[in-house]
Formats: C-alpha cells, sequence, structure tokens
C-alpha cells in the first residue's frame, strides 16, 4: 500500500486503531530495552492476526542496545519479524539528524542509512521540534513510498502553548506537501499530558487540518495514561499507542485490553482482534520472567514527572546509571534540579536532550555532594529554586555572591550541553537561553563562543562525509570487506559496532539461538541441557561438569550432539602473558610462527643491543618445521634492542628487534 | 637368495611409519616403533606391535640417530628395517650400517643410494644413460662460481641452489637475481648441513612454469626393471608438494611411455632395487623433459599409485628384501583409475606459518573412493620439531572428475580437523579452481594464485557456527552474566 492509501484507510475507520509498542517501546521504558527478539519474536503470529495498525518494532535506543547488550542486529530483526509477520507495518522511531544516535549525522550518511532500512513507518521526532531537521530523513522515505509519521515532542509547560503546537504542524505540512501522505504523531514521551490538555491539543489540531491522521503516543508515567488517551480520541485521533498488557509496568504506554474496554465502553470503536491479544499478552508470560533484573529499581507511579519530565525510555537507564556510579541516594535531589534546569534551558526531554539533562543535573548535583556533602545538595537547590521560582530567573535580582556561583554552575557541563547551547543541534524551542548561561559554561571565551551559535539546521552546516573512506576505515579494522549492514551500523556507532562485529564473529549466530534464561545464566547443573534449532537441524549442549576456578581458568566439560568437549574459560583473573607485537618501520617482527635459533649471522657472529647492523644483513634466522627463514635489517641501523631470546619460540608478527635507522 | 623377514623395525614416525605398518599387519610380520620424549603417546607407537625409545626430541638425538636406531632394532630382536621416507631413508651409511649389523635393510643398495644422493653425481650418470639433464653445475662454494657459470653458459635468472644431497624441498633455495645470492647461498649451505650433514651444493637453471612428473619404479634381485606408470607433483609451495595425483594429466600418450621408458632404463642402468622413483620436469611449452633426481625411497605419494594399480608397493619392497621375484610382468600393470592425494599439514592455509598444538578433534572422511594415511589420533599433539604432516588424502575415480569430486566432498563436508590450523581450507580451493579443473597449472600456480585462493576459503560451516554457540554457553555457565549484558 502506498502511504496515501494507508492514510485513506486510517481515515474511513470506525473507531480508532492501535499501535502495539511491545517489541520496542514498552521494552525500552521498563526493561531497558533488553527484550531479545528471541523472545519478541514469539509474538509475531498474534500480531499478524491482531488487527494493529503497526508494530512499532525498531528504532529508538532499541538499534544501540541492541549492539550493545544484546549483540542483535537491527537487520535481523526485521528480517525475522518480516517472515513471521508479512502482513503488519514495521514501524520506527528515528530522532531527525541524530537518527538512531545521540549527535546529528552529516546529511549524506541519513540519506544513505534511511535509504537502506526496510522499514514501512518512519515516526521521526525532534527533541528541539525544530522541523527544519527532519527534512533529509522526510525525503528520502516520502521519495521511497514508506509512510513518514513526523512527530511533535509535547510537554505540558506554560510555554508549550496549542499557538506553539499549531505553527509546528503548520511547518510540517509545508515540509511533507499537505496532510494527505503522512500521519502526525503527538509523542508525550514523560507521560504528563493531563486528560484535559491533550484533549484541547487534538482538538485544536483537528479544526485547523480536519483531515489530518493524528496518532497519540503517551507514556504512563503520570498514572493518567488510561483517560488521557481517551481524551485524545474522543478529540480525533485515529490512532492510539498502547502495549500488551503482561508487558505493563509504570514508564511504558498503557495495556491494550484495559484500554480497549475503557474506549468500547466509552463509545469509542476500536479495530483491535481482541482474543489474539489476550493470546499474545498469555505468551509474554512464558518469558518476561528472565527479564527480572533489566526492571528499574525505582518502582511505581510518579506523578512527579510533570516537573521533572524525566521521559519514560530514560527512567530505567538513569536509574542503573546512578546505582552503578554509588548515587542512588541522589535520585530525588537529581529530579528536583532537572525541573529547575528545564526551566532555564528550554528543549524536550527526550533523546538525545533527555541524555543531555541527565548528565547536566546528575553532574552539578554529584560536585555539589562531593565538596560539601547533602548540605551541599541542599544549597545548590535552594540557589536554583530561588532563582527560578522566586526571582523568576532575573539574574540582576540576585544577590552578588549567588550571581558568581550561577556563573560556575555550567561550567563542568557535558561538551554536548555546550554544543547544544551553541546550536549545533538545531534551534531551541523557545529561543536561546539567558546570556548568563553561556557566561556560566565558556567563563571568559563566552563572547567568542556566541559568535559561533548557529542559527542554521545541522543538516545546511555539517560537512558531508566520505563514505567510502569510512569503508575503507572499516574494511581496515575486520580486516575483510564488511557487508552492507556492518557499514550502516558502523556510521552510526563506529566504536561499539566494532565490538558488535567481533563478539559475533567469535559467537556466531549465538543471540539469535539461546533461550533468554541460557543467554544470561549459561548452564547451572549437571545434565542441565539446551536444545535448539539451527540451520534447520537439531542440536542438544548438555553440561557435564563446571570444574573449579584453577589458576584463572576454569574447565566446562559439555556434550555438544552428544559428543564430548571440554571448554577452557578464562576468568578476569587469567593472567595474561604479554607478547610484544612489531609496529612501524624500526620494530622488526617475526614474519612466521617459528623458534629464533640464531640471532646475528655466521659472519659476524651473534649480535647484541648496540651493535650497528647493514641494510640486507641477516640479524636473526627462524626455523619452523625444518625450514629456515633468515630477518634482514631493512637498513643501515643501530640495534636498540634485541626483544627475544635465542631458541625462544616466537609467534608470527612478535617484536624481534628494535632499530633506530642511521 | 630367499629370507623370510620375521619382525620389521620402522625407522620412522607419523605417516610413513603407521603406512609401513599397516602392510606389515596384512603380511603378519610384528613390528616395532622408534619414538622420542614427545611421541610417547604418538599414533605410530599406539598402532605398532611394540615400541623403543631411542631419545629426546631433536632429530639428531632419535630418528637420526643412526646406532640408537640399530641398537633399537637389535634389542627388539627385529630383523629387518624399514626407514620410512625422510629422515634416514636415503642414508646410504645408514643402510650399510644396517646390513653391517646382519639386518636387512628395505630398501635400494646403499652404493645407489650414494651415487644416486649426490646430485652432481646421479647427473653424470643421466647423462650418461642419455637421459635429458638441466644445465648447471656441482660443487658450488661461492658466489664467483656461480656467476662465473651464469656468463659463461649465458644462463638466466631464475636459478636455483639445491644442497647435493637433498630431498623434500629442503635446503633448495630459488635465486632471481645477483642481489640475493649470497644469503641464498648461506640460507642453502646452513639448511643442508641441518637436514643431511653435508652442505655440497649444486646449482642449476630454474625452469619457469614447470612441471614435476615422476615415474615410480619396483625393481627385484632378479633383473625384473618395472615402472608403475607416472605421478604428477608439480603443485607445490616452497618446493614441497601437496597435491599430488596419477597419472598425469599434462601429457600425452607418447610423451608418457617415452618418459616411463627413459626411467625404467636408468634405473636398470644403476642397478635399483626396491622400489624408487625417477624425477623428471617437463617443460609444457616445448614438451620436453629434463631428469630431476632419483627417489631413493619409497615417497609420500607413492599411495595413488598404488590406488590406479592396484598393487602395494610397501609390501613390493619385502618381497624384494625378502629376495622373492615378482609375480608379474611390466605387461600385466594396466592402470585403470585416476587417483589424488593432497598432504593435510598442520599449517596455517593463508600463510603455511606452522600450527603446533593439540588435535582436539578430528573426524577422519570415509565414504565411497577414499583412502586415508593417518599419522596422528585424535587428542594427540603436534610437535614442533617434526615435518607437519599430519593425514593424507586419497581419492580415486573412473576418471580426474570423478576423483575430484570425491575430493571435494571429503574436504568441504567429510573431514575435520580441530585444534590445530591445516592446509584443508587451500586444498579444497586449489581443486575447486578453474585453472586446476582443466589441469592446467606449474609449479608456481600456488604463489600465483595465493590471494585468490585465500579468497575462495569457504566463510562458514554449520558445524563451526554450533562450536561459537556451544563456546558462549561455557563461557556463560562459567562466569554468569557478562558485564556488558
Amino acid at each position: 500500500m502506498q502511504p496515501g492509501d494507508i492514510v485513506n484507510a486510517v481515515r474511513a475507520l470506525d473507531g480508532v486503531a492501535f499501535t502495539s509498542t511491545g517489541m520496542r517501546d514498552a521494552g525500552q521504558s521498563d526493561y531497558k530495552n533488553r527484550h531479545r527478539i528471541y523472545d519478541l519474536v514469539t509474538l509475531a503470529p498474534y500480531y499478524e492476526r491482531m488487527n494493529i495498525f503497526s508494530a512499532e518494532c525498531h528504532g529508538g535506543a532499541r538499534w544501540h542496545v541492541g549492539i550493545m547488550n544484546r549483540k542483535e542486529n537491527p537487520f535481523e530483526e526485521i528480517c525475522l519479524l518480516r517472515e513471521r509477520m508479512p502482513n503488519v507495518l514495521l514501524q520506527t522511531l528515528i530522532r531527525e539528524t541524530n537518527l538512531w544516535g545521540y549527535r546529528p549525522y552529516p546529511k549524506n550518511v541519513i540519506e544513505y542509512v534511511v535509504a537502506n532500512v526496510d522499514i514501512d513507518v518512519w515516526r521521526c521526532f525532534s527533541f528541539l521540534n525544530d522541523i527544519r531537521n527532519m527534512r533529509a530523513v522526510a525525503d528520502v522515505v516520502m521519495k521511497r513510498g514508506r509512510l513518514f509519521q513526523p512527530a511533535i515532542s509535547f510537554t505540558q509547560a506554560d510555554w508549550a502553548t496549542n499557538e506553539y503546537y499549531l505553527k509546528l504542524v503548520d511547518e510540517i505540512a509545508g515540509l511533507c506537501g499537505g496532510m494527505d501522505e503522512i500521519i502526525l504523531c503527538i509523542k508525550d514521551m514523560a507521560g504528563v499530558g493531563s486528560p484535559k490538555r491533550i484533549s484541547s491539543l487534538v482538538d485544536a489540531i483537528k479544526q485547523a487540518y480536519p483531515e489530518l491522521v493524528v496518532q497519540y503516543h503517551r507514556h504512563a508515567t503520570d498514572g493518567l495514561a488510561v483517560p488521557a488517551l481517551l481524551a485524545a480520541a474522543k478529540a480525533g485521533a485515529k490512532i492510539i499507542d498502547v502495549e500488551e498488557d503482561a508487558l505493563t509496568r509504570f514508564y511504558g504506554q498503557a495495556p491494550m485490553l484495559t484500554v480497549q474496554a475503557y474506549f468500547e465502553e466509552s463509545g469509542v470503536k476500536t479495530a483491535l482482534n481482541r482474543e489474539e491479544a489476550v493470546r499474545a499478552s498469555q505468551k509474554i508470560r512464558d518469558w518476561i520472567k528472565h527479564y527480572e533484573w533489566a526492571e528499574s529499581p525505582f518502582k511505581g507511579f510518579d506523578h512527579t514527572v510533570t516537573a521533572h519530565k524525566m521521559p519514560g525510555g530514560a527512567f530505567p537507564s538513569s536509574f542503573e546509571q546512578a546505582e552503578k556510579g554509588g548515587f542512588l541516594h541522589l535520585m530525588p535531589a537529581i529530579l528536583r534540579v532537572m525541573s529547575l534546569y528545564n526551566r532555564i534551558v528550554k528543549y524536550f526531554d527526550v533523546t538525545p536532550g533527555s541524555q543531555i539533562t541527565w548528565v547536566t543535573c546528575s553532574g552539578i548535583v554529584n560536585k555539589y555532594a562531593k565538596a560539601k556533602g547533602e548540605a551541599g545538595v541542599m544549597h545548590v537547590i535552594d540557589l536554583l529554586a530561588r532563582f527560578v521560582e522566586e526571582k523568576g530567573q532575573e539574574f540582576g535580582a540576585m544577590s552578588l555572591e549567588e550571581q558568581d556561583e550561577l556563573l560556575t554552575l555550567f561550567r563542568n557541563a557535558p561538551g554536548d550541553f555546550k554544543n547544544l547551547i551553541l546550536g549545533h543541534y538545531g534551534r531551541l524551542p523557545m529561543g536561546w537561553p539567558a546570556e548568563w548561561v553561556y557566561r556560566s559554561a565558556f567563563g571568559d571565551d563566552w563572547e567568542e563562543k556566541l559568535k559561533e551559535r548557529k542559527e542554521l539546521s545541522p543538516l545546511d552546516t555539517l560537512p558531508e562525509d566520505n563514505l567510502e573512506k569510512i569503508h575503507g576505515d572499516l574494511s581496515e579494522h575486520l580486516g575483510r570487506r564488511p557487508t552492507d549492514e556492518e557499514f550502516i551500523l558502523y556510521l552510526m556507532h563506529p566504536k561499539d559496532a566494532l565490538t558488535f562485529i567481533e563478539f559475533r564473529d567469535t559467537y556466531g549466530e549465538t543471540p539469535m539461538v539461546l533461550p533468554t534464561n541460557v543467554w544470561r545464566e549459561g548452564l547451572k547443573n549437571q545434565g542441565d541441557k539446551v536444545e535448539f534449532e539451527f540451520w534447520g537441524k537439531p542440536y542438544c549442549i548438555e553440561l557435564v561438569s563446571l570444574g573449579r576456578e584453577h589458576e584463572g581458568v576454569i574447565h566446562v566439560v559439555m556434550r555438544v550432539n552428544n559428543k564430548t568437549r571440554v571448554y577452557t574459560v578464562e576468568t578476569p583473573r587469567a593472567k595474561k602473558v604479554e607478547i610484544r607485537m612489531a609496529k612501524g618501520q624500526t620494530q622488526i617482527g617475526a614474519p612466521i610462527n617459528g623458534s629464533v635459533w640464531r640471532i646475528g649471522n655466521p659472519q659476524r657472529g651473534a649480535l647484541k643491543a648496540g651493535d650497528m647492523v647493514h641494510k640486507g644483513e641477516e640479524i636473526a634466522n627462524l626455523e619452523a618445521m625444518k625450514m629456515e627463514n633468515a630477518i634482514i635489517a631493512p637498513f643501515d641501523a643501530l640495534v636498540r634492542e634485541i626483544c627475544v631470546k635465542l631458541n625462544e619460540s616466537v609467534q608470527e608478527g612478535q617484536l624481534l628487534f628494535e632499530l633506530k635507522k642511521l | 637368495m630367499e629370507r623370510k623377514i620375521k619382525k620389521i623395525l620402522i625407522a620412522n614416525r607419523g605417516v610413513p611409519a603407521v603406512r609401513i605398518i599397516h602392510t606389515c599387519r596384512d603380511r603378519k610380520i610384528p613390528t616395532v616403533a622408534v619414538y622420542s620424549t614427545p611421541d610417547r603417546l604418538a599414533h605410530h607407537v599406539r598402532v605398532a606391535d611394540s615400541a623403543i625409545y631411542i631419545g629426546e626430541a631433536p632429530p639428531a638425538e632419535s630418528y637420526l640417530n643412526m646406532q640408537k636406531m640399530i641398537g633399537a632394532a637389535l634389542k627388539s630382536g627385529a630383523d629387518a628395517i624399514h626407514p620410512g621416507w625422510g629422515f634416514l631413508a636415503e642414508n646410504s651409511i645408514f643402510a650399510q650400517m644396517v646390513i653391517d649389523a646382519g639386518l636387512v635393510w628395505i630398501g635400494p643398495p646403499p652404493k645407489v643410494i650414494k651415487v644416486m644422493g649426490d646430485k652432481m653425481e646421479a647427473k653424470k650418470l643421466a647423462m650418461r644413460a642419455n637421459v635429458p639433464t638441466i644445465p648447471g653445475i656441482s660443487g658450488v662454494t661461492d658466489v664467483e662460481q656461480i656467476k662465473k657459470w651464469i656468463k659463461d653458459e649465458d644462463v638466466s635468472y631464475p636459478i636455483i641452489i639445491k644442497a647435493a644431497f637433498g630431498g623434500g624441498g629442503k635446503g633448495m633455495v630459488k635465486v632471481e637475481s645477483d642481489d640475493g645470492l649470497l644469503i641464498a647461498l648461506e640460507q642453502a649451505r646452513s639448511e643442508a648441513r641441518k637436514s643431511f650433514g653435508d652442505d655440497k651444493l649444486l646449482v642449476e637453471k630454474y625452469i619457469e612454469r614447470g612441471r614435476h612428473i615422476e615415474v615410480q619404479i619396483v625393481a627385484d634381485e632378479h633383473g625384473n626393471v618395472f615402472h608403475l606408470y607416472e605421478r604428477e607433483c608439480t603443485l607445490q609451495r616452497r618446493n614441497q608438494k601437496i597435491i599430488e595425483e596419477a597419472p598425469s594429466p599434462s601429457i600425452n600418450h607418447d610423451i608418457r611411455n617415452e618418459m616411463c621408458f627413459t626411467a625404467a632404463r636408468l634405473m636398470r642402468e644403476i642397478g635399483y632395487t626396491s622400489a624408487g622413483t625417477v624425477e623428471f620436469i617437463f617443460d609444457s611449452a616445448s614438451k620436453r623433459f629434463y631428469f630431476l633426481e632419483v627417489n631413493t625411497r619409497l615417497q609420500v605419494e607413492h599411495g595413488i599409485t598404488e590406488l590406479i594399480t592396484g598393487l602395494d608397493i610397501a609390501g613390493l619392497m619385502i618381497d624384494v628384501a625378502d629376495g622373492k621375484k615378482f609375480s608379474f610382468k611390466q605387461a600385466d600393470i594396466h592402470p585403470n583409475r585416476w587417483a589424488l592425494e593432497v598432504r593435510i599439514n598442520a599449517e596455517d592455509p593463508k600463510n603455511f606459518s606452522p600450527s603446533f598444538g593439540r588435535i582436539t578433534r578430528m573426524e577422519v572422511p570415509q565414504g565411497p573412493g577414499v583412502r586415508i594415511s593417518q599419522g596422528a589420533y585424535e587428542g594427540a599433539d603436534i610437535p614442533a620439531y617434526y615435518d607437519s604432516l599430519v593425514m593424507l588424502i586419497m581419492t580415486a575415480g573412473s576418471d580426474r572428475d570423478d576423483a575430484v569430486r570425491v575430493m571435494d566432498r571429503v574436504l568441504s563436508r567429510n573431514f575435520r580437523v580441530e585444534g590445530i590450523k591445516t592446509l584443508a581450507p587451500l586444498l579444497l580451493s586449489i581443486i575447486r579452481h578453474e585453472s586446476f579443473r582443466r589441469g592446467e597449472f606449474s609449479t608456481r600456480f600456488i604463489e600465483e594464485h595465493m590471494s585468490e585462493l585465500v579468497s575462495m576459503f569457504k566463510e562458514k560451516s554449520m558445524e563451526d557456527e554450533v562450536l561459537k554457540i556451544a563456546k558462549f554457553v561455557a563461557k556463560v555457565s562459567a562466569l554468569g552474566p557478562q558485564e556488558w549484558m
């Protein structure tokens, strides 16, 4: 179906349709994106019959967490889902110029990547609501005949008025050449819109654009999701984001069976096949127990989200970081600082903005906590509260001492915060922050920095990347030609993609094949086994015995398809014998594995450090399987160091000599 | 004189030792293996009837130590010694020592070994027997001598420096220009001394893109000198053969006959007995062949000749040593199939760097048309001191395509070694290469096509992929949830 046909079908619908976020945002909001495709794919047969508008199964942080923590690649996921639910529209979430990363990518990268990902519905949002930044994604998606779904980031604040949003909708109409081939999403990523507020906004948009299909995406954090969704539907939203009931916790979407029942009772028809939705929810109970460890340590709805505005997706990961960093007890203070900060620098707390907010605010609180303990934390909250809530952010109204303190507040803020206020991501929704913020961030350089501030979209300012060169770099790293998909992973997250590819080269299809309990915990007791099918044949791995740690290794005996195998696993305490490898021109390495049976040559005898050697002179000889291999001095040189001993066995590439050119 | 050998000591290890033991078993002759310290648990020791320790790992202290070898034979009550190939197989002093100790030497007469072992002498003899030879000089001691020869006889590079007593690719160095001459000479001299205990060298014109074709000869003490047709041994790396086949795809009927009869004539002339080989280099451009050398031993690749003729050459060697007369005539030899052999060496197939270590898993190929000659078993260690040959795989079929097809099956689906690297992926790439299939290749085929051959390595096998999964299960079972999860 062409985008226009899809839009018309939704317009003609009697009632509302659902998008299930069960395969992406549900997992992102309450389980740190750890739901493996191995488990999610079990839902596909139900989705195929559930009669949903689309399945959000891709994008957001799922991509990055996939390659880092689940070792899955988003292309494999699409492939599996297409095979198992060919009639369901697959939906992604993309961060305009930041794509599935955290910083703007150049236009040619955006175009290349978007053109090579097989997704039907492209929900695209901007944490700045800078519609200009969506242009490259919109162009490619619409040209490909896929459905573009621009999203406006929603928050509830005094400045976030209907007029403000309508202006954005106008800009979107301009960008997309009208509203007949797109669906507009209102993205309430923190779950803060009250039923009244959302009703008013949808109504205002529908009055301005009666033909526009509006979809409402809302998190449940404030506890008011279900009534807010009904309010949106009654005001004219045609598609509502929900998730399977068995997945719901606190920060994701509302439970679909609940929403359906409530809608139907209130006279709003729904397109959902309830029986299949019930089965999907039951299926989830088979595997959701394996993910308890991934849930946020901070449980329960949180109506104070309306102040601190931390988005659903960031909840578990922020708490995880706080726990790891040992400052979980500071969370209430950090949330309070966030609620003040977001009135000083105004943008939307959603990736990458939410990360900038988090790092900036947790950094400020931690700094005060380290310097002055709890009293310090109280002090900075007092300072900011007085400035924002009492003095109405009038800098001059603060005492000189307080002014000085504010002027150091952002000095240690992360580079991305500084880039943000310099316009590297685009325009801020309510204009640039006050002058003192720049003085605070940049100190004496603030005026210089201010001159660098960009008014244009990064699409117009970022120079293009040399894709061929990047491809070459990757080939060099891998020592082979990368696949097209590996190249895209590398374009998105170079460092993490390399680790991922290395993992998959070592462990192959493991992430796609192992059940989650075995994936995470392995086999525990003698006789435990895991059975799976792989490339069309059955396999079985059974644990025979697990040795005790001895000198840094553990021996694991397993029966792989009935054949006993012993695996030697190095523990983190394993002693590594470091072998120096030759690098550069002046370090001479071994050409093969072998033993150094002569250092020097018969004419001159043995060599020692400090000797001079001549170009072409044999300086050592390696023997392997009775074949000799002369090591020749590549230039006239002084022997700085002889790095091996006579008769030592050496590896190919191992450093033999350190020379100094003469 | 008819004798009856009662017990044979095999003065060797690995693949050759096991090969000889098989024939001894067929004939119900008890066998004695010898072993060095690292070979205590080696395969040849397991399959022999008894075994005797002969010394430390370095060959000079064990497999090359003649006194110890003779002592072991006497101690064990063996009345004959078979040297296999390599080590002492072409050592005339050893052969004589065996005879002097009152034991039977299963091989050609020591004086024939001696003459043929001296490549300069061998060449002279060949010339005298009207066998065509390659231009070259002998008794080379310094660079000036070589330069003078090049000038006088108007020889162009490349040339090859060889150990006069060499064989098996050791002590052979190819030289491309004046610049490399000194180092090459030194290397050849040193390798010659180390491998053969003699640093006499000779130099020859190197025939570019030549093919190695050799004729298998068997001769008894009663004047019967028969050829068992030829083998093609062109595919080499660093002058060591890795794929052989019989018959040769590069020659026609007439050349075959001429070559085989020339070989038999030469061997008759020099008074050869037992099994041996006459090696030729065949210049496919001019369709001419030149004498290269006589190998006075059983060769690695003898098995493919056995496959096409149905004869047991190791058995014939024992018959000859027993003083028996062949029970067949030249006219009875009718090769009626095609056979192919690949050498499974413990080496990295990408760069031939040796791969020592333990064979953690070995699945030996089976099925129609396959013959295996195994030198190590699953669980065995491949020590760094000796030859890297682990296994010979031979396949046979009614024609060349058939034999290659079986080899493809074996290498791609049937054969599996874990723990060490082997040449198997490279061998598979070669037999799948279009030029090989057409029979068009030279001794330089591998070096010329290396990167192409490496790019043909199969990326994934199902078994490897499953083992990757098992490896992960082992890791997580031992260490618990991973940090990055």
